[in-house]
């Protein structure tokens, strides 16, 4: 396969949250916001990056018994780090991502991608994997927050550090009567649901056409 | 907080997978029938319960003295893998019933959001050791609670005519939703209402 | 025996370069988030604080209440700023408010919380607690939503908003209890 499609694999055929339905608590936990769904991709990024270059490198030293609590322990370490650096450094993200931060540690993907990419492929593939599943991640979670904040709140949050840097775009009219349920618990579910329902559809249709 | 607001709190207010979204995979996964959704709900409760008082103790007696809360998810999820292993070494042992029933779950608890998630909750929110314990009971629970009744509603499914792309997986998200918005009922203000705080 | 102390020893190497990482990083990270917490806290006093000077930081009631702190001018107590913890729609909620020495509020400003955004969370926003700022002395603080100018700023987040005045009617009637003292 070559370098390019290991890339783009992950951002539509091989989508993480809407073919492969990996990470799912994080990817409605967090999609109240777009800003959040922003924040978390970039630490699923790294993490992702980090764990797989640095599986991939080991891949010969790590003996097959204990490759999972191995593996286990790099992902923390890694998301350990984006924990003290967002509490650092963007303490607002840090507090909107609440406990689904250290969750990342257990989000299917990257435990996956290591399973199942890194430890069998060479550290450039390994790492342009880990960029592809880590932005259809990303857009996957953006489409979702997008989705549920226009609808629930009439608006879409791009930066929200602190009061001063924030940009926020308000949709005239459905802002003052948003759907609210969207940004609750019901309305994430509901919202996966559809979107499911709609890719499903178009692959069907896809491969009728094919 | 009293015991019985936590056992509330967790169980329904905010409910593990419908408030919380977490042990969503196995939630998807493992409620086809209704059998195995009691099985998975039953070994994410013992989990639950024994992790919370596991991680509670690593964390003040190991991690705390030492100054190095900062490897609170590193050691969590190592206690956790561990632990997970030792359950299911020791089940198999004791009870081969149980390890029949149970067995081919246990692996899966391991990444399952809501072992880390409560040991997390439970350190962030201050809870004392028996605090710790009903609450990780508390979330296996809910767990189990919206996994049995998710586990009903696709059995039924089953034999209604589904629209092909809503098949399988959408349906049972737009079904949780619907379960979701029944568990709102249950808000903060309830245990605020029954002097349980 | 040796493919044991084979897999043993990876194993341990990879614990031990975590442990060492994270330490480090940690050092780095550690007075960062410390000075953050500080800043964020001083900064929100020094908003509320209607231009005088913090005095004496004093133990609150143990009720809702967690401390006072005097507001001075010169030597004279012009009123306090009070830390106040109540419950919100998504858990306990912590804000500060700076009251004069009737009871009448100065200043608000939410800080930890697990609102909903996009409803709870707008307590965050200044004009949230602008909507009490000068009652609680001579004019009460309202006690429901049907009490504001306009209630449909904040329908949707009534137990928030609930919390929210329960919180800064408390810490006036403690307040008043001061007697300016």
């Amino acid at each position: 396969m070559s370098h390019t499609k290991e890339l783009t694999k992950g951002i539509f055929r091989e989508n993480p949250v809407f073919i492969i339905m990996l990470g799912m608590c994080p990817t409605l936990g967090v999609t109240t916001q777009v800003f959040n769904a922003i924040g978390m991709g970039a630490g699923v990024i790294f993490v992702l990056l980090c764990s797989n270059i640095l599986i991939s490198l080991l891949r010969k030293v790590i003996p097959d018994s204990i490759r999972i609590p191995a593996y286990i322990v790099i992902i923390a370490s890694f998301v350990t780090i984006v924990e003290m650096v967002m509490h650092a450094y963007v303490p607002a993200v840090y507090s909107a991502l609440g406990v689904y931060l250290p969750l990342i540690v257990v989000n299917c993907i990257i435990l996956g991608r290591a399973e199942a990419f890194a430890n069998k492929n060479t550290v450039l593939d390994s790492a342009l994997d880990a960029i592809g599943m880590g932005i259809g991640f990303t857009l996957s979670l953006c489409l979702i927050a997008a989705i549920r904040e226009i609808l629930g709140a009439g608006q879409i949050t791009l930066i929200n550090l602190s009061e001063s840097a924030r940009v926020i775009i308000t949709l005239p009219g459905l802002s003052s009567s948003p759907i609210r349920v969207m940004t609750l618990a019901a309305g994430a579910l509901l919202v996966m649901g559809y979107l499911k329902a709609f890719f499903n559809w178009m692959g069907d249709r896809k491969a009728g056409r094919a | 907080m009293s015991y019985i607001g936590i056992i509330i709190t967790y169980v329904f207010v905010q409910n593990f997978i419908l408030v919380q979204f977490m042990g969503l995979c196995p939630f998807i996964g493992v409620s086809k029938n209704s059998e195995s959704a009691i099985g998975m709900g039953m070994a994410v409760t013992f989990v639950t319960a024994v992790a919370s008082v596991v991680c509670y103790m690593v964390y003040y007696f190991l991690l705390v003295p030492f100054g190095i809360e900062y490897l609170k998810t590193v050691a969590f999820i190592l206690v956790i893998a561990a632990l997970v292993q030792l359950v299911e070494m020791v089940v198999r042992k004791m009870s081969p019933a149980l390890y029949k029933a149970l067995g081919i779950f246990l692996p899966l608890i391991t990444t399952n959001c809501a072992v880390l998630g409560i040991a997390i909750i439970n350190i962030d929110e201050g809870y004392n050791l028996l605090q710790s314990f009903f609450a990780g009971l508390a979330a296996g629970l809910g767990f189990t609670l919206a996994i049995v009744l998710m586990s009903n509603i696709r059995e039924k499914l089953e034999m209604t005519p589904v629209r092909k792309s809503y098949r399988g997986i959408p349906i049972a998200f737009i079904s949780a939703g619907l379960m979701a918005l029944a568990f709102m009922a249950f808000d903060k203000s309830l245990i605020t209402n029954l002097h349980l705080v | 025996m040796k493919q044991y102390l084979k897999i043993a020893s990876v194993l341990f190497c990879i614990c031990a370069v975590a442990a060492g990482l994270l330490a480090g990083i940690n050092a780095i990270t550690a007075p960062q988030i410390a000075a953050n917490a500080l800043k964020e806290t001083s900064a929100a006093l020094m908003d509320i604080s209607g231009g005088f000077d913090l005095g004496e930081k004093r133990e609150g009631n143990g009720a809702g209440i967690n401390y006072s702190i005097t507001l001075v001018e010169g030597k004279e107590i012009k009123g306090y700023v009070l830390e106040i913890t109540s419950n919100g729609y998504g858990g306990p909620i912590t804000l500060v408010a700076s009251y004069d020495t009737d009871g009448a509020v100065i200043g608000a400003k939410m800080m930890a919380n697990s609102e909903t955004p996009g409803l709870g969370k707008k307590s965050e926003e200044s004009w949230y607690m602008a909507q009490f700022e000068g009652l609680g002395g001579a004019k009460p603080l309202p006690s429901s939503k049907n009490d504001l100018a306009d209630p449909s700023l904040v329908s949707g987040a009534t137990v928030t908003f609930t919390g929210v005045s329960g919180a800064i009617r408390q810490g006036s009637e403690y307040v008043k209890g001061l007697g300016g003292k």
